[in-house]
């Protein structure tokens, strides 16, 4: 499970910071000034999203307003080892996405229009028939959608088209089970899991959640020989072994490491725990699993075997695949009980609550963004990507249309995880150190077309997206009473 | 919610055929209530039943280990066997279909009038189907929506919506594509056109005038081979006249195109030629003898590819009659193999053997085009419609657009009996066929006919999928 890549990263960052107050590290910029050379192709603004925006604005404008990544558009850091990255990867015809034009014959060059007006009719009529669900009138959903189905192709050159076909394959979905009155998923998490696991490969989303998050537990570890880290969904466990081996050559030598995983079978999870402790055992750590295959939210917290002078970090890499946790607040009022030294979130730009337009206005936008990003690297055919993307992207698709909402699991989400934690009284934000920053950097450093990714340091937090949506936000949080 | 911790509701034990109001049998698409949206409460039998299928479906997609039969290399050619296919690269076992297990059970239910295992099981195939993804879940995505089509009663509407749409973004250059890229990597269609083109040649052997009437949607791809080899013959190179009859909206279109190329190339190979189209039939039912304007001095040979079975159940013997009317040379008749005619009155029947036939040919589709092909979808997205069609709309209701009852070699050659002979295909024949099929990848057999049939069978991993015969007066 360990990558040599893993270890030659933590090697140059093996400095463990001192504990010392929180700073805050805002940058303030301005809107970074791309050479013009780039700009022919528009390689600073993500125009499928953008015109998802545009055409969307209406009914944007008549929703409760709560995307705060707009706050951040004008706050772009520049990043200016990205910029060198070679243009010409850019141009490479086998990686265009359909908004970039081609650098070759002009009768090509028409192609690219035809395909971008073919492209937005199939999200005009998306949009039109995401309102007639809105509204209830699943007949007419249902005719369109059969247009949909029809038209649009998940392996087609344009990402527009790719997006459709997904999000009309999975409001199809909805009608259905909206039809049958029945709404409760059925997964294969190993499938899942394996995608997740491909996504890592050619995205650096999972990388930046766990090599930031581990950053902020190792600070909050400092100097402590009795550690617990509660993963409250530890899937394969692919965050802990970079962590482990920076705990075991620490300076003060390793500490005893106790992990609670979550996870949602438990068979899955013994495999992950057998692993992790193998690995341990290897680093001469002394490590000790306990898999906990219920989801965390539903425990009571006696579940969570905490011994006196441990101390406590809660991590959660939130995601769209399948709902992790349970109801949220009962999620939260667990982790004030358990009054961790650090709850590591890191959080999808994307809210989960709200109503059914809403929420496809935001994922559009979001997906639109994540396939834009898959698309600059990987051709269209490529069998890799398409995994990625049925498995794993449609999976979160299809989560949110048509398994997810209130009306359907008679639960409100939190809007944003991080603001549901500011506003408690028992948490203080940990903002996210230059370390964390440099690890970011360095992950994205691994990832061509880097420069199409955005690391943003803001609030306290960390934030990487694609071109000018942020995608992941990476926060550290402390709890008052722990110890 | 876990479906094992789902009460279990009273009403809906076993397979009773009283029901509350609340659930009717032909359920419109209208609107349910919010607060209904929860998880279905199983009935006793059934929840063990799907969670073992659900398992079969997880396992399915995770046991690469515990196979006990050995992957399948190119060279094994039984279905019998693994096969390795899966839009998500993983192996599946042919032991384990569990598609076809939940088709099954849902058509039986649908059946039997039994509505809360009808809603139990499609939520399960809208849960684990995606027409993206492996084998099992192309057929589960697909047969759902027949099946949502029929429960809902809109049938009809679906499949003129699938057809307008699919004839809306087709182009000559796409159909084009789609049709030779098929034929590059499988020979379901090569293989008929090498066997017919066979037959036709020797039977109008030394005839001065030929008429070819081509009811099929080809696109003439069929004829190329013919011209050139009418172009290569030792004696006087004939006059050919083609007369194309196309019903299909999507072919219609492209027939100009496809006429000027068709003269151009027989210019090239220095063949008189003369090309017709006839496009403005309904159904090929209404085709009669005037329309094709045959000639006296003309030899005739009919070709029909997948054609008669998009005449109605009740027009065909009239059709092979007509047929014989024309005194044709030869008729050549290539169909699939698959009966949804004799099965059209019993639902379960139809379902279970059109099942057969499309998880054959999507298994095929799958080993023949990579993941990611578009004309493998743009062919899979065909037989969406085709099944809608056979599945979720009423028989001869619709006069509208062809009924497309296949029926198998031995049923067509009954009736082509009553009025013709069988013609053996002659050895070059079947030698030619041989050396096509050497040109793909292995799995792909000739097979003769049994004892009383006549006709030659295209098989693939053994089983007969494509079925070539001839015929004279």
């Amino acid at each position: 499970m360990m990558k040599g890549g893993f270890e030659v990263v933590h090697a140059t960052l093996d400095m463990i910071q001192p504990r010392r107050e929180p700073i805050w590290d805002f940058t303030t910029t301005t809107v970074s000034s791309i050479p013009r050379q780039q700009q022919c192709i528009n390689s600073d603004r993500n125009e499928l999203s953008e015109w998802v925006e545009h055409v969307t604005k209406q009914l944007i404008d008549d929703l409760p307003a709560e995307n705060t990544e707009t706050d951040h558009r004008g706050s772009l850091q520049l990043q200016e080892a990205d910029t060198s990255m070679a243009c010409e990867e850019n141009f490479a015809p086998s990686v265009l996405g359909d908004f970039r034009p081609s650098k070759t014959v002009t009768g090509e060059e028409v192609q690219w229009n035809r395909l971008n007006e073919q492209g937005l009719s199939l999200i005009t009529l998306l949009l039109e028939c995401a309102v007639a669900i809105s509204i209830d009138n699943l007949g007419e959903a249902h005719r369109m959608l059969l247009e949909l189905t029809q038209m649009a192709s998940p392996y087609a050159v344009s990402c527009a088209e790719r997006v459709v076909a997904y999000f009309a394959k999975a409001m199809s979905s909805r009608v259905i089970n909206s039809w049958l009155g029945i709404c409760s998923p059925l997964i294969n998490f190993k499938t899942v899991h394996s995608a997740f696991q491909g996504f890592n490969n050619v995205s650096p989303f999972i990388k930046f959640a766990h090599f930031t998050s581990n950053q902020a537990i190792l600070e909050a570890f400092h100097r402590r020989d009795r550690v617990h880290i509660i993963d409250l969904d530890i899937m394969q466990g692919l965050q802990w072994p970079a962590l482990f081996h920076i705990l075991a050559t620490r300076i003060e030598g390793p500490p005893h490491v106790t992990m609670t995983g979550f996870g949602n079978s438990m068979e899955l999870l013994v495999e992950t725990g057998k692993q992790l402790s193998n690995f341990a055992k290897r680093l001469g750590m002394s490590f000790e699993f306990h898999p906990v295959g219920t989801k965390f939210g539903e425990i009571d917290v006696r579940t969570v075997q905490l011994r006196r002078g441990e101390t406590l970090a809660v991590h959660w890499l939130q995601h769209s695949l399948y709902d992790a946790t349970g109801p949220d607040w009962k999620t939260m009022r667990l982790i004030e009980q358990l009054a961790p030294r650090v709850v590591t979130l890191v959080e999808q730009d994307l809210s989960h609550g709200g109503s059914f337009l809403d929420r496809f206005v935001g994922s559009l936008h979001y997906y639109s963004t994540m396939f834009d990003s898959l698309g600059a690297y990987l051709p269209a055919d490529d069998p890799n990507r398409h995994r990625i993307e049925h498995c794993l992207l449609y999976r979160e698709i299809n989560n949110i249309l048509a398994i997810g909402g209130p009306a359907r699991s008679g639960e409100e989400k939190f809007k944003q995880w991080r603001s549901e934690l500011a506003a408690r009284n028992c948490f203080l934000q940990v903002p996210m150190s230059s370390n964390s920053m440099a690890q970011a950097q360095l992950i994205l450093n691994m990832f061509p077309p880097a420069h199409g990714y955005r690391l943003v340091q803001g609030d306290g937090t960390l934030r990487l997206g694609w071109k000018d949506t942020s995608l992941f936000t990476a926060s550290a949080w402390t709890s008052h009473s722990s110890r | 919610m876990k479906l094992s911790s789902a009460k279990v509701s009273k009403e809906s034990k076993g397979a009773s055929p009283s029901h509350g109001g609340h659930h009717k049998n032909s359920l419109h698409l209208k609107h349910r209530s919010h607060h209904s949206i929860l998880p279905l409460p199983p009935v006793d039998a059934l929840e063990q039943w799907s969670s073992v299928t659900v398992d079969m479906y997880n396992s399915n997609n995770n046991n690469h280990n515990q196979q006990q039969q050995p992957q399948t290399s190119h060279t094994s050619t039984s279905r019998s066997s693994d096969y390795s296919a899966g839009g998500d690269g993983e192996p599946s076992g042919t032991g384990n279909k569990w598609a076809s297990r939940l088709l099954k059970e849902c058509a039986r239910a649908i059946s039997d009038k039994d509505s809360s295992k009808i809603h139990h099981l499609l939520w399960m195939l809208n849960e684990l189907a995606s027409p993206y993804g492996d084998c099992d879940q192309k057929l589960a995505s697909y047969f759902l929506q027949a099946l949502f089509c029929k429960a809902t009663e809109s049938g009809q509407r679906c499949f003129k919506t699938l057809t307008s749409v699919a004839e809306k973004s087709h182009s000559f250059d796409s159909a084009r594509k789609l049709i030779l890229k098929f034929q590059e990597v499988s020979p379901w269609t090569t293989f008929g056109h090498v066997a017919a083109n066979g037959a036709i040649l020797e039977a109008l052997d030394g005839e001065p005038k030929l008429h070819i009437i081509d009811i099929s949607n080809t696109l003439c791809t069929q004829w190329p081979t013919l011209l050139e080899a009418l172009a290569t013959r030792n004696d006087d190179t004939p006059h050919l006249k083609l007369t194309v009859v196309v019903t299909a909206n999507i072919v219609r279109s492209v027939m100009k195109e496809i006429s000027q190329r068709m003269e151009k190339f027989a210019r090239l190979m220095g063949v008189p030629f003369e090309f017709n189209v006839i496009s403005g039939l309904n159904h090929i039912g209404e085709l009669t003898k005037e329309a094709l304007g045959v000639l006296e001095d003309e030899a005739v040979a009919v070709n029909c590819i997948g054609a008669l079975r998009r005449v109605d159940v009740g027009e065909r013997a009239a059709l092979i009659q007509m047929f014989r009317s024309l005194g044709p040379k030869v008729v050549t008749v290539v169909e699939e193999e698959a009966d949804f005619s004799s099965t059209r009155h019993d639902f379960v029947k139809c379902f279970e053997e059109c099942l057969r036939f499309y998880t054959l040919y999507f298994e095929m589709l799958d080993e023949c085009f990579t993941a990611t092909s578009n004309e493998k979808l743009m062919l899979e997205r065909e037989c969406s419609r085709s099944i809608v069609r056979v599945l979720a709309c009423d028989n001869d209701q619709d006069k509208e657009g062809e009924c497309e009852r296949r029926e198998r070699g031995s049923q067509w050659s009954e009736r082509l009996k009553e009025v013709f002979s069988p013609v053996r295909f002659s050895d070059d024949v079947a030698d030619d066929v041989k050396a096509l099929l050497k040109r793909y990848k292995a799995g792909w057999a000739l097979a003769q006919a049994h004892q009383n049939e006549t006709g030659l069978y295209l098989t693939w991993k053994e089983e007969a999928v494509v079925w070539v015969s001839a015929w004279k007066p």
